[in-house]
């Protein structure tokens, strides 16, 4: 089983060079933080962690109180603290898988500095892989917390495979239990460990199974860590600005009486299981299991030389290749140097990879395959789920090349000549270099500065309708972390499907506008603050609203000067949804007291709603009307894209911060969310061509030079090309609420 | 196992009248509102003390 007999000494830890490794790996995340939020869900976890609200089920209780304790540190900005709290979790790991290779190469290296090299080598490798490197720089999700807890229990399950029976032995399989439990309110993936945990037990002592009171304390351990999730149901009733899923029976305030009830139960599983996802049955696969297969490959290929814009796509399938070759090498080297822990460790990396990939079920990815169409696909790239899966099986990279340089370094002479032979260990950092550009969130103020942006289109106490996750999520953190525009009411129509959302809207207070801080086109004019709810509704009525209401032929909607032809045929589903009843019910209440707009990034909606004649373009959102519109004056109707305010749009478009932050970048990685910047290239270029339409050449010539600036940044100038030169593809993707019974699509 | 004989040193036991009263504490403050107190004392009590009393001799 093992070829060299490693003494207790050998054996013994280096617990202090794996930490400076773990500070040399926090130094690079630190160089390359993200200083602010980013697209996708970062914004909406850093909103929850400031304002200790809940995120989207299962609700995450043990990220938001450690976010919230990382936003209470002393510097920086909110972000970059919860950021940090992402880079300090990566850091740790990097640290723990340091310890495993160590002991690993302590059964088969003699030589110590090249026990240590290797060991470094796996806590880089680990840590400069795309996934894990890009995850670790800006607080997207909770993943790297997770990672952390994936580690720590590793590091746990391989000290107790080595410790003999006894107390000490029995108490790191409690604790283990225990932080499995932990690990799982900050989110499910805290069992993955479970299997392989189990498999080391069952192997290594299967006497313990047998063990009734040992069992019995690490179940009760078990249930002690996840008793955070009581967190969700006190928290939630005092409605927190994010309460998503409302998992509390307490209308108005927590009482004793509503958080023990039926409701409060219900809420809170119904969070607990994510069951407004509607995950389908594992049997019911969502794409080819070998599909499923080849999006975990996709996303390998990644991770040692990120190429966002395909331009390296042979380096890069060499690469992968190579790892994944190295990392096999490093498999088998575990198997027979330390058999011990690779009873943990080999079902684990099965577990993160291949049970994962067939748990998950996932659509094709969003950039998979580009060459199948007609297939659904995921909105965004989920390359994050297998981030585990990346992570250690770096760790058996790094085995593998250490085995490597031992094969060149006992061939290289009579002695082994480790030091000559050193450089083959070039190829471990290829994934610093080669990823640090893309990897990289340093300097990132974009999706700050968008949100920013997009609320400054929208006039005092203004209602937006919002379609998905980047035109809300990084509005929440705007208004409620840094409090840009709070006065703006956001309403996004995929959690209006669901029945807290709404509820949620009409407790939500108005706030003063504040003049100073809003765009110098709004300065100077009376706002009167709106005194009443954005919905005339009461809660019962808002709860009486179905799902989805039967109707399949055209109705007419009538307000104001407003007459639109709401033809179901239109809608996503066939039908009007909640959601489509609650905007209307809202344009209705608001038409005249408060403005109502629809974001750009979801503009088809008002089309589909019947709304087209009467919505204008005013920067990144279009309002709507109270009566038709008609082109003169400051309206100029551009082909092809409907009524655009000219000098409101202009005046906007000056204040914009996000162009310039995206030219600073001089990229844009991920690629499902490039219709941010497309909307801004799209922005200027009706903007010039409304300047051309009204003779001002120059004008058009320098909105147009704008608008190609920003797609030449972000790499999109291809979008903008050939006959729909202004037709990007929307970019608010988001996991839709699919628990309410929403009918078959047409 | 010496389960009969073995007695627990002070760090264990601070560790183990800590956790509890901390998590207490935590979600007594959590349950009147509170944001700072709450998250910090829930914080040290799952993350912090209750491993350590776990784990301590």
């Amino acid at each position: 089983m093992m070829t060299t007999s490693a003494t207790a000494a050998e054996l013994r830890p280096s617990y202090r060079a794996a930490g400076l490794t773990a500070l040399g790996v926090l130094a690079l995340y630190v160089a390359t933080l993200a200083p602010s939020t980013a697209m996708w869900d970062a914004s909406e976890y850093i909103t929850a962690a400031y304002t200790l609200g809940i995120p989207h089920p299962p609700g995450n209780p043990l990220f938001v109180l450690l976010g919230r304790v990382a936003s209470l540190l002393p510097f920086g900005g909110v972000a970059y603290r919860v950021n940090l709290l992402a880079a300090a979790c990566s850091a740790l790991a990097a640290g723990i898988w340091f310890l495993v290779a160590e002991r690993v190469l302590a059964q088969w290296i003699t030589v110590h500095w090249v026990r240590r090299t290797g060991s470094v080598l796996a806590a880089v490798l680990s840590a400069t892989a795309f996934t894990v490197w890009n995850q670790s720089v800006v607080n997207e999700k909770v993943y790297t917390v997770s990672l952390a807890f994936f580690a720590v229990v590793s590091w746990l399950t391989v000290l107790w495979c080595d410790e003999p029976d006894g107390r000490r032995a029995d108490r790191i399989l409690v604790l283990v239990a225990y932080l499995i439990g932990l690990g799982y309110t900050n989110h499910p993936a805290g069992f993955l460990v479970g299997p392989a945990v189990a498999t080391a037990v069952l192997v290594r002592r299967p006497r313990t199974l047998l063990r009734w009171r040992l069992i019995a304390s690490a179940v009760l351990a078990l249930g002690l860590g996840l008793t955070p999730f009581a967190f969700e149901p006190i928290r939630a009733a005092h409605h927190p600005a994010l309460n998503e899923g409302e998992p509390t029976g307490c209308s108005d305030r927590i009482a004793v009486a509503c958080t023990f009830s039926d409701t409060t139960v219900r809420r809170l599983m119904a969070n607990v299981n994510r069951e407004q996802y509607g995950k389908p049955n594992l049997s019911d696969r969502q794409a080819p299991f070998s599909a499923q297969l080849g999006m975990w490959w996709w996303y390998f290929k990644w991770q040692w030389l990120r190429d966002p814009h395909g331009l390296q796509g042979a380096l890069q399938g060499a690469l992968a290749a190579l790892f994944l070759a190295l990392g096999i090498a490093g498999g088998v080297v575990h198997w027979r140097r330390d058999r011990a822990s690779f009873w943990f460790f080999g079902p684990l990396v099965f577990t993160v990879t291949f049970a994962l990939v067939y748990y998950m079920n996932f659509k094709y990815g969003a950039s998979q395959s580009p060459e199948v169409v007609g297939v659904e696909r995921e909105v965004r790239d989920r390359d994050y789920f297998y981030l585990w899966s990346f992570s250690a099986w770096s760790v058996w990279a790094a085995l593998g090349l250490v085995a490597v340089w031992r094969i060149l370094a006992e061939r290289a002479g009579r002695t082994p000549r480790w030091l000559a032979t050193a450089p083959v260990l070039v190829f471990g950092l290829l994934p610093l270099v080669g990823n640090w550009r893309a990897a990289s969130r340093a300097g990132e103020w974009a999706t700050r500065e968008w949100a920013r942006d997009v609320l400054n289109s929208v006039e005092p106490y203004g209602i937006l309708i919002t379609g998905g996750d980047n035109d809300t999520f990084p509005l929440w953190y705007a208004q409620e972390v840094e409090g840009v525009r709070r006065d703006v009411t956001v309403a996004v129509t995929s959690l209006l499907n669901t029945d807290w959302y709404a509820r949620g809207l009409l407790r939500r207070p108005i706030y003063r506008y504040d003049e100073r801080e809003g765009p110098h086109i709004y300065r100077g004019r009376s706002w009167p603050m709106p005194t009443r709810p954005v919905m005339s509704l009461t809660r019962a009525q808002l709860d009486a609203i179905p799902d989805y209401v039967e109707l399949r032929e055209p109705q007419l909607f009538e307000q104001g000067g407003i007459r639109a032809i709401v033809d179901p045929r239109r809608l996503e589903f066939g039908v009007p949804l909640r959601s489509d009843i609650l905007v209307l019910q809202m344009l209705k209440d608001n038409l005249g007291v408060r403005p109502f707009y629809i974001s750009r990034t979801t503009a088809s909606y008002a089309e589909s709603l019947g709304l087209a004649p009467y919505v204008l373009v005013q920067g990144l959102v279009t309002r709507v009307s109270p009566a038709a519109l008609v082109a003169g004056g400051d309206t100029v109707a551009v082909p092809g894209l409907g009524f655009l305010d000219v000098p409101r749009t202009a005046a906007l478009w000056r204040e914009y911060r996000a162009p310039a932050a995206i030219i600073r970048r001089g990229d844009w990685v991920d690629r499902p969310s490039a219709g941010i910047p497309a909307l801004y290239t799209t922005t200027a270029l009706m903007l010039a061509q409304a300047a051309d339409l009204q003779g001002r050449t120059a004008e058009a010539e320098k909105m147009r030079q704008q608008g190609i600036d920003v797609a030449e940044a972000a790499h999109i100038t291809e979008w903008f090309v050939g006959p729909a030169t202004t037709a990007p593809p929307p970019a608010t993707g988001s996991d839709a609420p699919r628990g309410s019974a929403l009918p078959a699509r047409p | 196992m010496s389960r009969s004989t073995h007695v627990a040193g002070p760090r264990a036991i601070a560790a183990r009248v800590a956790a509890p009263t901390l998590i207490a504490i935590g979600y007594a403050d959590l349950a009147r509102g509170g944001t700072l107190l709450a998250p910090l004392a829930l914080v040290i009590g799952y993350v912090v003390l209750v491993p350590l009393a776990m784990f301590a001799d």
